[in-house]
Parts: C-alpha cells; sequence; structure tokens
C-alpha cells in the first residue's frame, strides 16, 4: 500500500488516515514516489484554483474586488506553486532532522509523506479559491485547518514510529517550525513588495 | 508544626486570584472582540465604550492575570530555591492585598473613565504610587528570602525573578512620573518625542521584563521539576540571561519606527531587536532539549502538554518580533492587525500557555491530591491550541489586508481607502478572532473549574524545607 501511495489515495488520506498511516509505518515510500505520487499533484490544487478564481472574479479583500493582470496572476500562481513544494520539502528536513532527538524514524521519505499528508486538508479546502472572497475563503479554510492539525498530531506517532507521548512533543515543535515559516514568508513578502517588487494594487 | 514549613498558602491566593484574572480579563477582551464585528453593542455606555474596556481588558490580564501568576510563582519556587520559609511573611500578605485591591479599584477607575493616556500604565497617579509600595515589598520579601538562603548559588529562576521585580520598579516609577493635577488626573513630566521614547522604553521592557524574563523564570523552574530532569545546559542559560537583559533594554524605539524620534535611535533599536533572536532562542532550545532529555519517563500529562506548546508559540513570538522590528517590514505592519497578532502570539500563546501548564502541576501540589479530571485538561489544551492558531492566522490575515489597503493610492497618489472601508473590510477577521477568542475563554474556564474542584474542601498542605524535622520532609 504505501509504495503505492499516490494522489489516488486522496479520500482514504482526508477521511479514513488510520489506515494510510499504517501502511506508511510498514513500508517506507521512496521520496521521488511520494513527490510525483501525492506532493506534485497536492500543492498544485491552491495556485491552480487561485488563478482561476482571481482571473474572473478578481480578489475581493473586501472592499472591491481587486483584478490583477493576466501575467501578474500567472507569475503568483507559479510562485505560490513553487513555494508550497518547498514548504512541502524543507517541512520534512525538519522533521527528518527533529526525528533524532525524538528517537523517531528517521526516513525522509516519511516524514516527507506525513508533511503533505498534513497540508493536504487544506489543499483540498482551497478550492473555495475558485470564489475569492476572504470570508468565504475563511469560513472553509478553518475546518480545514483544524483537520490538517488533528492528522498531524495523529499521524506523526505512528508514521515515524515513535510514541505517543513524544509524537506528541515533535508535533508541537513541529507547530513551531511551521508557525515560523509561516511568519518568515509574511515577512520576506512584504519586505519584497515595500521595496517595490510584487504586484501594484490600485493605480 | 505550621511555623516551620514553606508559605503556601499565599501561592494558593495569588492562583486562584490570577484565574480569576484570566477569566475575566479574557471576558472583557472577547467583549472587545465582539464590539468590533458589532460596534453598537456598547449601548451607547461610556463604561462599555471600546476605549475602556480594551484597556481594562490589558490592564486585568497584564497586572491581575499575569502579575498574580508571576508573584504566586516566584514565592513558590524562591523557597525551594532557597530552602528556607519566605522572608517577612506578614509583608507578603500585604503584597497580596495591596495588589488585588490595586486591581480592583483600578479596574473599576477604567472603566469610570481615569486613563493617564500610556499605555499599560493607564493607572492615573494614586495607582502608581500604590502599585510603586507594594512592588517594593515585593523585592523586600524575594531578595530578603534569598538573602536567607541555605544554598549556595542562586538559582536560574530567580535571576529571572530579580531581574523582573528590579527592571519593573525601575521602569514604573520612571514613566510614572507625572504632576498630578486632581485625584484622577496627572501631566507626564516627559513632553512631545521625548515621552514617547520612555513610554515604549517602559513598554517594551515590560514585555521583555515581565511577559518574558518573569515568565521565563516560571520555565526554568517548573519546567525540570516537572520533568524531573535538571536544564539540558545551565551554562546556556546564565549566558543568555545576560544576554537577554542587557540587550532587551535597548530596543524600545522599534515601537517608534519612522516617528518623530532621531533616526539613530530608531535603527539602534532595530538592531538591538535582531541580537535579540539569539538569547530568546537559546532558551527555546534549552527548553526544548530539557524535555526531549526526560523523555524516557516522561509522563505526557496536560501540564507538560501546555508547557511543550507555549515553548513552540515562544519560539515564533521571539521571531516574529525581531522581523516586525525590521524597517522595511515595520513600514507594512505597524498600524494593523499584524501587531495584534504578534502580541497575542506571545499573550495566549506563550504566557498564558504556560502559565495553565504551571498551575496543573501547581495546583495538585498545593492540595495533596491528584488533579480533578485529568481529561477536562487534555480537552482544556485542544480548545486552547484551536483558540490560539485560529487568533494568530486571523490577524495575520486581518494585518496583510489592512496594510496592502492602507498603502494603495489611487491615480492622484490619495489614499485609495477610507478608514471605514478597511474596517468594514476586516469584520471576518474580526469575527473568526472573536471566536477563537471564545473558544480560548471556554477553555480558561474549564481550568478554573477544574482546579476549585481539585482544591474543594481542603486547604493547602504543609510541606517543610529540607533538612528541617518537621512536617513531611523532604517533598519539594
Ligand atoms: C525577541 C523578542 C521580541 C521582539 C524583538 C519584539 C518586537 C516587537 C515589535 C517590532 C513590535 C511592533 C511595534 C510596532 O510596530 O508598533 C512589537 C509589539 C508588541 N510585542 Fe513584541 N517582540 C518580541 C517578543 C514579544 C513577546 C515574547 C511578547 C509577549 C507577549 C511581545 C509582546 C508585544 C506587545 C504587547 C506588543 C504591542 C505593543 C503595542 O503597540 O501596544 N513581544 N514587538
Ligand atoms: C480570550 C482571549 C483574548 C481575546 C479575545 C483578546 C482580545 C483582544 C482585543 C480585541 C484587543 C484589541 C485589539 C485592537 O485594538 O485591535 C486586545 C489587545 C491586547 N491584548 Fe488581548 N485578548 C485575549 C487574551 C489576552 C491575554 C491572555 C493577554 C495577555 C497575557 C492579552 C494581551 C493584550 C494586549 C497586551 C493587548 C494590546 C495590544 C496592542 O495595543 O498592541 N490578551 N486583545
Amino acid at each position: 500500500m504505501a509504495a503505492r501511495f499516490s494522489i489516488l489515495d486522496l479520500g482514504k488520506v482526508l477521511f479514513r488516515p488510520g489506515a494510510v498511516f499504517a501502511a506508511l509505518a510498514a513500508e517506507s515510500p521512496p521520496v521521488t514516489r511520494v513527490f510525483f505520487g501525492f506532493a506534485l499533484w497536492v500543492g498544485l490544487l491552491p495556485p491552480v484554483f487561485a488563478c482561476i478564481g482571481t482571473l474572473n472574479f478578481g480578489w475581493r479583500l473586501g472592499v472591491e474586488p481587486v483584478f490583477l493582470p493576466r501575467d501578474t496572476v500567472f507569475a503568483i500562481s507559479a510562485a505560490y506553486f513553487v513555494a508550497l513544494l518547498f514548504g512541502f520539502l524543507s517541512s520534512a528536513v525538519v522533521a527528518r532532522w527533529m526525528a533524532v532527538t525524538y528517537d523517531a524514524s528517521q526516513s525522509l521519505g516519511r516524514c516527507f509523506a506525513l508533511m503533505t499528508i498534513v497540508g493536504a486538508p487544506l489543499a483540498v479546502g482551497s478550492v473555495i479559491h475558485l470564489y475569492p472572497h476572504v470570508f468565504i475563503n475563511v469560513l472553509v479554510l478553518v475546518p480545514a485547518l483544524i483537520w490538517s492539525m488533528y492528522l498531524l498530531y495523529r499521524g506523526l506517532p505512528i508514521v515515524l514510529r515513535t510514541g505517543p507521548n513524544r509524537g506528541m512533543l515533535m508535533a508541537s515543535a513541529l507547530i513551531a517550525y511551521l508557525l515560523v515559516a509561516a511568519v518568515s514568508l509574511l515577512g520576506v513578502t512584504v519586505a519584497l513588495w515595500g521595496s517595490g517588487l510584487g504586484p501594484r494594487i490600485g493605480t | 508544626m505550621g511555623t516551620a514549613s514553606y508559605q503556601d498558602r499565599i501561592v494558593t491566593a495569588f492562583t486562584a486570584c490570577a484565574m480569576f484574572w484570566a477569566v475575566l480579563g479574557m471576558l472583557a477582551g472577547v467583549y472587545v472582540a465582539a464590539e468590533l464585528v458589532w460596534p453598537t453593542i456598547n449601548f451607547g455606555q461610556p463604561a462599555l465604550s471600546f476605549g475602556r474596556v480594551r484597556t481594562l481588558h490589558t490592564t486585568l490580564v497584564l497586572f491581575g492575570f499575569g502579575v498574580s501568576a508571576l508573584i504566586g510563582t516566584a514565592f513558590y519556587s524562591v523557597q525551594r530555591t532557597s530552602h528556607v520559609r519566605l522572608f517577612a511573611p506578614g509583608l507578603a500578605w500585604f503584597v497580596f492585598y495591596a495588589w488585588q485591591l490595586a486591581i480592583v479599584l483600578g479596574g473599576c477607575s477604567i472603566l469610570a473613565g481615569w486613563n493617564s493616556g500610556k499605555e499599560y500604565a493607564e493607572l492615573e497617579w494614586p495607582f502608581d504610587l500604590a502599585i510603586a509600595v507594594a512592588w517594593v515589598a515585593f523585592a523586600i520579601v524575594f531578595f530578603g528570602t534569598i538573602a536567607r538562603r541555605r544554598m549556595e548559588s542562586i538559582y536560574i529562576s530567580n535571576w529571572f525573578y530579580g531581574a523582573l521585580i528590579i527592571v519593573v520598579a525601575m521602569l514604573h516609577i520612571v514613566n510614572s512620573l507625572a504632576m498630578p493635577a486632581t485625584l484622577g488626573k496627572s501631566y507626564s513630566l516627559f513632553a512631545g518625542a521625548q515621552d514617547a521614547v520612555v513610554q515604549w522604553w517602559y513598554g517594551h521592557n515590560a514585555v521583555g521584563f515581565l511577559l518574558t524574563g518573569g515568565f521565563l523564570g516560571m520555565l526554568y523552574y517548573f519546567l525540570p521539576k516537572h520533568a524531573e530532569q535538571p536544564i539540558w545546559s545551565y551554562r546556556l542559560s546564565i549566558v543568555s540571561f545576560w544576554a537577554f537583559v542587557y540587550t532587551y533594554i535597548w530596543a524600545g524605539p522599534h515601537h517608534l519606527h519612522y516617528h518623530a524620534i532621531p533616526e539613530w535611535v530608531q535603527s539602534l533599536g532595530m538592531v538591538m531587536s535582531l541580537i535579540l533572536l539569539a538569547p530568546s532562542w537559546a532558551t527555546m532550545v534549552n527548553g526544548i532539549m530539557t524535555v526531549s532529555a526526560a523523555s524516557q519517563k516522561l509522563r505526557t500529562d496536560p501540564a507538560l502538554k501546555f508547557i511543550v506548546l507555549s515553548l513552540a508559540f515562544y519560539g515564533l513570538a521571539t521571531f516574529e518580533g525581531p522581523m516586525l522590528a525590521i524597517k522595511s517590514v515595520n513600514v507594512f505592519s505597524h498600524f494593523t492587525e499584524w501587531t495584534i497578532g504578534h502580541v497575542h502570539s506571545g499573550a495566549l500563546g506563550w504566557n498564558a500557555l504556560i502559565t495553565f501548564g504551571t498551575f496543573y502541576f501547581l495546583v495538585p501540589r498545593l492540595a495533596g491530591v491528584p488533579l480533578y479530571s485529568a481529561r477536562l485538561a487534555n480537552v482544556h489544551f485542544w480548545l486552547a491550541l484551536a483558540g490560539v492558531m485560529l487568533y494568530v492566522l486571523a490577524m495575520w490575515g486581518a494585518g496583510v489586508s489592512q496594510g496592502v489597503l492602507w498603502l494603495s493610492l489611487d491615480e492622484l497618489g490619495e489614499v485609495r481607502f477610507s478608514f471605514n472601508d478597511v474596517m468594514a473590510a476586516m469584520k471576518p477577521y474580526y469575527l473568526l478572532r472573536f471566536v477563537a477568542g471564545l473558544v480560548f475563554l471556554v477553555g480558561a474556564m474549564l481550568m478554573a473549574v477544574n482546579l476549585a474542584r481539585t482544591f474543594a474542601g481542603r486547604r493547602t498542605i504543609e510541606v517543610a524545607p529540607p533538612g528541617s524535622r518537621v512536617g513531611a520532609g523532604g517533598r519539594t
């Protein structure tokens, strides 16, 4: 099962994660398999949805729809895609690094699979980007986020084969990393933007 | 027999009050959060207006909840790390009553509209005087106990609590220097830009030495105690203490980027803020490694879960802070909800969670029985995690949108969106934050019930210092 771990298992990943976790624990998938079979597709969803939504409806920050030029939307979506894949991979590397401390499995394949599974509810939830209204997005993405957190805490001890106690500690440490990564992304974006790079809104 | 054991009744009293203020203060927070969504719910009452209740919120959570928790845990740990009872117990009770009375009356005065106009120091001069007296009494009890210690070295938690006491005394006294006009109104001795610099020297070091340093004292005593492990690196804790104390004091001007203060002062504040990342993260690593080393006999009870998660948010807040201090980021984040998100990732994620963890550990020890319900505490853990995550994400979303909207200009170079437009656009985020706060508050209420049930019908048990011949003996 683990060797076949692919995007076709998405339904199972989301709604019957126990079986998927057990399979990953039994057999570590190769990194390339996770990448091409799962991560790539999961990572593709949000940028595609966002791209279509923004082009058709404009982005509503609440005031009035903001329409960006086509090229800009494509460029931003592509950057979004790359950032997501980088995010999955880098958190997998961080997880593997942490695994030493928490006596967990150091297989990069497992860590990578776990991190993409954790991202999956958000990626699927991002279908709501098709209608880029902030409030509606918030409504859908919040439950998705809670589901992601649940998958992280539940899955980590099983997939990485460590005790529930250490799994709990490691999941919290990973949350620290994810939060810091998220806020860095915000910081870098606004700093670049402040220096004149990036889209113009308004004029 | 009673005379020889540790003075723990006062710890119980502070803990109970801290819990009370936590619930009340967060209730005020939830209320102001609701006012931002539904502005009419102040019903035209001045006492319920945003400006007053917001001030009430910060005063109750910072000084009611935060400081009560800090004084209580300081009294608990200083006795145990010095192997003696509190110095001047009568004075310690004076601190207790004076402090609680100041919060009660101070809270009322804020609702009545008294306000010195200095953030986090809004209480008017009569309260400032009372606080100064109570604080000096606290210092006498604390340092008196240390002076009588029966151990040679002074344990690291006491360094942090000690720094808290000294620096807050200094900040409070200087920043509150004012000329009283009437009972309820005074004018600061500082004017203009000077006033701003003094205010943020105070404001930032209140964050530094109270919300960070004081709670690190709590961490350094309760985490190793609970994990039954020595600190991972004691040397690192000492080095980071001195780096921390030295650096923090200079970072205040990052609150005044692009304001009418000298450019070099702003740059100094920015550089010092960046340096601050090092001691902050050294402490986080020290904490995380201490827990990890304990994993053999780790019982993942609720208390430890809270402490571990609080370290994660401590890491976030102390990373985010230096980043916000960079001028090219601050130009965007200042005047947006991003700041509020940063505040609460520290306040909820770090201060509240570590205090919760500490109380779940402490109260059963004070009562001499196990926690009433570990299950309830676990539920609280998830509510707290969900609450703080949603709060922070809502504010990040709000902050970025606000930044975009504030900074967008029209064809003529005028700001494109009015204040009202922008506030209207914030509604979804404010609603989410309101829900997040409610979830967090419900968790805290469950905790209050849980702790009250643990203590119900009991008195604080007596524990004797090691080496004394009375009492249960040896349990620290
Ligand atoms: C390395 C540590 C930290 C640094 C360098 C830092 C830096 C900053 C910066 C740059 C701001 C925004 C100033 C502005 O634009 O107005 C800020 C605001 C704030 N921070 Fe931090 N921060 C740190 C850690 C913390 C922690 C641990 C807390 C704990 C709760 C905290 C609480 C606050 C508060 C309450 C404010 C709001 C002040 C106000 O405007 O009323 N900070 N901080
Ligand atoms: C139920 C939880 C809480 C809720 C719903 C809440 C809500 C709020 C709201 C609505 C504001 C005003 C924001 C604005 O003006 O835009 C605020 C400010 C603030 N809160 Fe809270 N809060 C909560 C818990 C806490 C706790 C536990 C602490 C401290 C330990 C805290 C510290 C602060 C501080 C320092 C500010 C002022 C920030 C600034 O001026 O930059 N809050 N809170």
